[in-house]
């Protein structure tokens, strides 16, 4: 009824209207007629009735305004008003809808990043009910990703708190041979009830049973939807059919569902069971649990019950008597470690969402003292002071909702070209952005929050429209209206300056992460990665035989000039084997050993990578399988091992930690200490790093490195033929130079100071138009003044100095406002920030909040984009022509 | 005699106007004397109150109008309740009973 009215009132309302005159003709001939009826002269009655009606149109207005949909129209006249305005100054609204669109777009894109990255749920039914459980090690809760399969095996049986609960490891390349080649594939290996818990059913076959999560179990695999399509041709007999994975034969059992998607882990393109077997005491590295909550059973709920089964089982309790349960939200603890970054540049971006809100207000102000006659004008027709700033809120709201559409284009294109812009390594989830309500709701919300913010100055200002001022239009505003101005460019400028002292933060971090020592060189040096698996390999002599051919292979390959390989190299760490160790014949300062990278090298590998030598010897070709164990240690090593005392010829123990997954292994003599080679990079944790001779201690997955002088395609493809004479079924991948490692390693660091310095680029640009608009403004009005100085005899470089000091002014409030609030910031943000000794989390490398010269060089740009920006209007200023401007209105 | 004229209550206009189409319907002019000749000169409803309360009311859909003749033969737009009008007019009659009541026993009470 109410909502027919409205519309009613909204297309009927010329016939309305016409209808009201006619009534109200009607209502004042029958006036005229009454007064004439009693005596007055037809004339008199006339004016009589005119006067008791007391003003058609105002009595029409009053029914107007007592229609309801009396709002609608004002707001109708309001918008074809402002819209009619801003058609009429092409200039100011391009400019003003560009600022808004980048500041609106730039939020609307970390926005939808943020969503799809962070907050949308997993792909999978009730995906929220789904959590990750791990133990919690008391003494090194760092450490989260225990999974002992004996407590895993005790809550899946026994515990209430959830529907399902199974395990995972993250999938791992192995060799798939079909068709008389091999391909690296990526496998993970799941537990029975994976796909159950997950509530995603396969396409075709069944899961795997309990039975086959034991050792010794007959060895069968799930393919992807997408390896069966295009691996196997979509082979509708391929279940029972058997594939090689390492070597191994696997009997296929079944085929996952086209639209099952992992997004937080690498996409699997085969599975294969997970092996639980409690006898068996060693969880494989990388094993994770999940569980579905039942309906109703909080997280904590769900975590006491699993701290409780892990104190109640005696298998567990003996060994991890001060371990407990954790439970966490699955999305979250995959997603968690880029949430940080993500809404520290949020922040960043809010900031320039805020100078371009600033800036749109700068404008508007400016326009709003532009039309100070107009708005006098309308004021002394009756417009009530509402009724004038709601004008101007109007205005600047059709301002917004122009920057706002196109602003959701741009920003789902700079999220679009942001994500391609990452290597798959630097976003926890490969989503698609796609826009959807929730983008559409949050940049209207923007919008309009941008509208009222950019809108609320000007619109007082121009309520307040004094009507004499006005009327006389006089020059340069009034004096409030002035602070407004020089007080929206104080407040750009300390943004902006925020803006940049933050670049200017992440790009010193960049060069400290690039020239910082990394205990290693090997410019130019080629490397790949073999990983021997199947048959042929089981025995540890095997694999040293296999890389001694090789080194010889490639080292005799012309234009070689050296060869080496070992388990890992520099900045390859997350690759690591680790181990426990204590000192022989000494207590041991920890109940589980001193944890430490091993290295199992060649022995010329200190040689060829150049890491120094600082006391005792390197390997030797005679540290072979048959002579006495030795190992070399890190500096790093030695000094959290030793303290000052001297390593060499001491002896380390190895903590055989089955419980753990650590292998027993004999003693080691240590024969020599090195210098510190990054394993990460330079913002790493300082690393214990063990170096065992290769020969002594064989592993089945070693880097090999060659220096050559020959193009890296020719070089590596005679390496691909050598590789192929040792053993063909032995792919070679991973192949890079050192300096990709090196490039590799501070890509992090590089996204980083890429983002934080477009975004402070596009906060100057910003701010210095801000600038620009407001000297300028002041300039013209200014501009009799100047003509009666310059007339006067005034000099115009004093004009011009005049204008400067004048910008300046605003400037230096600006400076310290915004040096106090990137002290305050900087204080609060500092942990956020920094790289927190013995964690990876920080973001920034080897400076300080407090840097004094990084202070001094963000507020001297600033102070130059400041004086740039007034230079030009500055320059106009002295070359006012007295006469012309003495006429100046 | 502008100085006998009251101010009208708030809400006591719709409810005088309800009242002076009960007997019929009645142009614009019609209802500001009606109301004068009811009140006796009390209430004079000028025509920037009555247009505006009668085009309100129309819409709250007590009252409808139509175009038609005046006594002497002029056209004028008639207005008459409706049926929702007439329920209205009974509450709120029903509703200022209750009100004056109770001023006239506060006002005895002091």
């Amino acid at each position: 009824m109410r909502v027919f009215q409205i519309l009613r009132g909204l297309f009927g309302r010329e016939r309305a209207d016409r209808d009201l005159d006619a009534e109200l003709r009607a209502h004042l001939d029958l006036l005229t007629e009454e007064k004439f009826r009693e005596g007055l002269p037809p004339v008199e009655a006339r004016r009589a009735a005119c006067i008791e009606l007391g003003g058609l149109e105002q009595v029409k207005e009053d029914v107007r305004a007592s229609r309801s949909s009396a709002w609608l129209d004002s707001f109708g006249r309001d918008v074809r008003f402002g819209a009619r305005q801003l058609r009429r100054n092409p200039g100011f609204t391009a400019v003003a809808v560009a600022t808004l669109a980048l500041g609106i777009g730039a939020t609307t894109a970390i926005f939808s990043v943020m969503e799809s990255q962070l907050w949308t749920p997993l792909p999978y039914p009730d995906s929220e009910q789904l959590v990750d459980v791990h133990v919690r090690l008391v003494k090194n809760p760092r450490q989260w990703d225990v999974l002992t399969p004996n407590a895993f095996l005790v809550w899946r049986s026994e515990a209430r708190s959830f529907t399902r609960m199974t395990a995972y490891n993250y999938p791992q390349a192995r060799n798939l041979t079909a068709g008389g080649t091999s391909q690296r594939i990526r496998v993970m290996a799941v537990a029975s009830n994976f796909f159950d818990t997950l509530e995603v059913p396969l396409a075709r076959g069944q899961a795997f049973t309990q039975k086959e999560e034991t050792y010794g179990a007959e060895r069968v695999a799930i393919v992807s939807d997408s390896l069966w399509r295009n691996q196997f041709q979509s082979d509708p007999e391929l279940i029972g059919k058997s594939i090689l994975l390492d070597g191994e034969k696997y009997a296929v059992v079944g085929i996952t569902p086209p639209q099952l998607r992992f997004e937080h882990l690498e996409e699997p393109d085969a599975f294969v069971p997970v092996t639980l077997d409690p006898a068996a005491a060693v969880a494989p590295r990388n094993t994770y649990a999940m569980g579905r909550l039942a309906p109703g059973i909080s997280r904590e709920q769900a975590r006491a019950e699993l701290a409780l089964l892990l104190k109640r089982d005696p298998n567990t309790q003996s060994r991890l008597e001060e371990d407990t349960a954790a439970v966490s939200n699955l999305r979250e603890t995959w997603t968690e470690w880029a949430a940080r970054p993500l809404y520290f540049f949020a922040g960043a971006v809010a900031l320039v969402l805020l100078i371009a809100c600033v800036n749109t207000a700068g404008l508007l102000l400016a326009r709003g003292l532009a039309r100070r006659r107009e708005f006098a004008v309308r004021s002394a027709l009756g417009a009530g002071r509402a009724a004038l700033a709601r004008q101007s809120l109007v205005e600047s709201l059709l301002l917004a909702l122009g920057g706002g559409a196109a602003g959701v284009v741009l920003g789902l294109w700079l999220a679009r070209s942001f994500s391609a812009f990452l290597p798959e390594s630097a976003i926890p989830r490969h989503t698609a952005i796609l826009l959807d309500w929730r983008i559409l709701l949050f940049a209207l919300a923007i919008t309009f929050f941008t509208a009222l913010l950019a809108g609320a100055l000007p619109a007082i200002h121009s309520s307040r429209a004094d009507l004499h001022q006005g009327m006389r239009q006089g020059e340069g505003g009034t004096l409030e209206q002035k602070r407004a101005r020089a007080s929206l460019v104080a407040v750009e400028v300390a943004l902006g300056l925020l803006l940049l002292f933050g670049a200017g933060l992440f790009l010193s971090s960049f060069f400290y992460l690039r020239s910082a020592p990394r205990g290693f060189e090997a410019a130019g040096a080629l490397t790949y990665r073999v990983a021997l698996r199947g048959e042929p390999y089981a025995q540890p002599d095997a694999m040293r035989r296999y890389f001694e051919r090789m080194a010889q292979e490639v080292g005799s390959l012309p234009g070689v000039r050296g060869v080496t390989y070992g388990s890992g190299l520099p900045l390859t760490g997350s690759e690591s084997f680790f181990a426990n160790v204590n000192v022989a014949g000494r207590p041991p300062a920890k109940p589980h050993g001193e944890a430490v990278i091993l290295h199992s090298v060649a022995p010329n590998y200190f040689q060829e990578l150049h890491i120094q030598l600082l006391a005792g010897r390197v390997f030797q070709p005679g540290d072979g399988a048959g002579a006495a164990r030795v190992a070399i240690l890190n500096a790093n090593a030695a000094k959290e091992l030793f303290g000052g005392e001297n390593p060499i010829g001491k002896v380390l123990e190895f903590v055989s930690d089955p419980e753990r997954g650590m292998a027993a292994r004999d003693p080691v003599e240590i024969v020599g200490i090195t210098h510190n080679a990054q394993e990460y990079g330079a913002d790493e944790v300082p690393f214990d790093t063990v170096y065992l001779p290769f020969a002594q201690n064989p592993v089945a997955a070693a880097y090999v490195l060659a220096y050559s002088e020959i193009p890296r395609g020719t070089l590596f493809g005679a390496i691909r033929a050598a590789a192929y004479r040792l053993d063909k079924d032995q792919p070679v991948f991973d192949v890079k130079t050192m300096d990709d490692l090196i490039e590799d390693s501070l890509h992090g660091a590089r996204i980083n100071l890429v983002l934080v310095a477009s975004l402070a680029m596009l906060a100057i640009a910003l701010v210095s138009v801000g600038i620009f608009g407001t000297v300028a403004y002041f300039v013209q009005g200014r501009t009799r003044e100047f003509g009666i100085r310059l007339a006067l005899g005034a000099g115009p470089a004093s004009i011009a100095r005049n204008t400067l000091a004048q910008a300046l002014g605003m400037g230096a409030r600006g400076l310290g406002l915004g040096l106090l609030s990137a002290l305050i910031l900087g204080r609060l943000l500092q942990s956020q920030l920094y790289l927190v000794p013995h964690e990876h989390t920080g973001m920034l490398y080897g400076v300080s909040i407090d840097d004094p010269l990084m202070l001094a060089a963000a507020m001297g740009l600033m102070l130059a984009v400041l004086l740039l920006a007034s230079y030009v209007p500055a320059r106009r200023a002295s070359r006012v022509d007295p006469l012309v401007a003495l006429r100046h209105e | 005699m502008a100085d006998k004229q009251t101010e009208l209550l708030q809400g006591t206009l719709d409810m005088l106007i309800l009242k002076s189409l009960g007997l019929g319907p009645l142009h614009g002019l019609g209802i500001s004397r009606r109301i004068e000749q009811v009140t006796r000169g009390t209430f004079h409803v000028k025509p920037g109150s009555l247009f505006p309360a009668l085009h309100r009311m129309e819409e709250e859909g007590w009252l409808s109008s139509h175009w038609g003749e005046s006594e002497n033969n002029r056209r004028a737009k008639y207005y008459q309740l409706t049926k929702t009008g007439r329920r209205q007019l009974e509450s709120e009659t029903e509703r200022w009973g209750r009100i004056s009541l109770a001023i006239a026993r506060a006002l005895e009470a002091s």
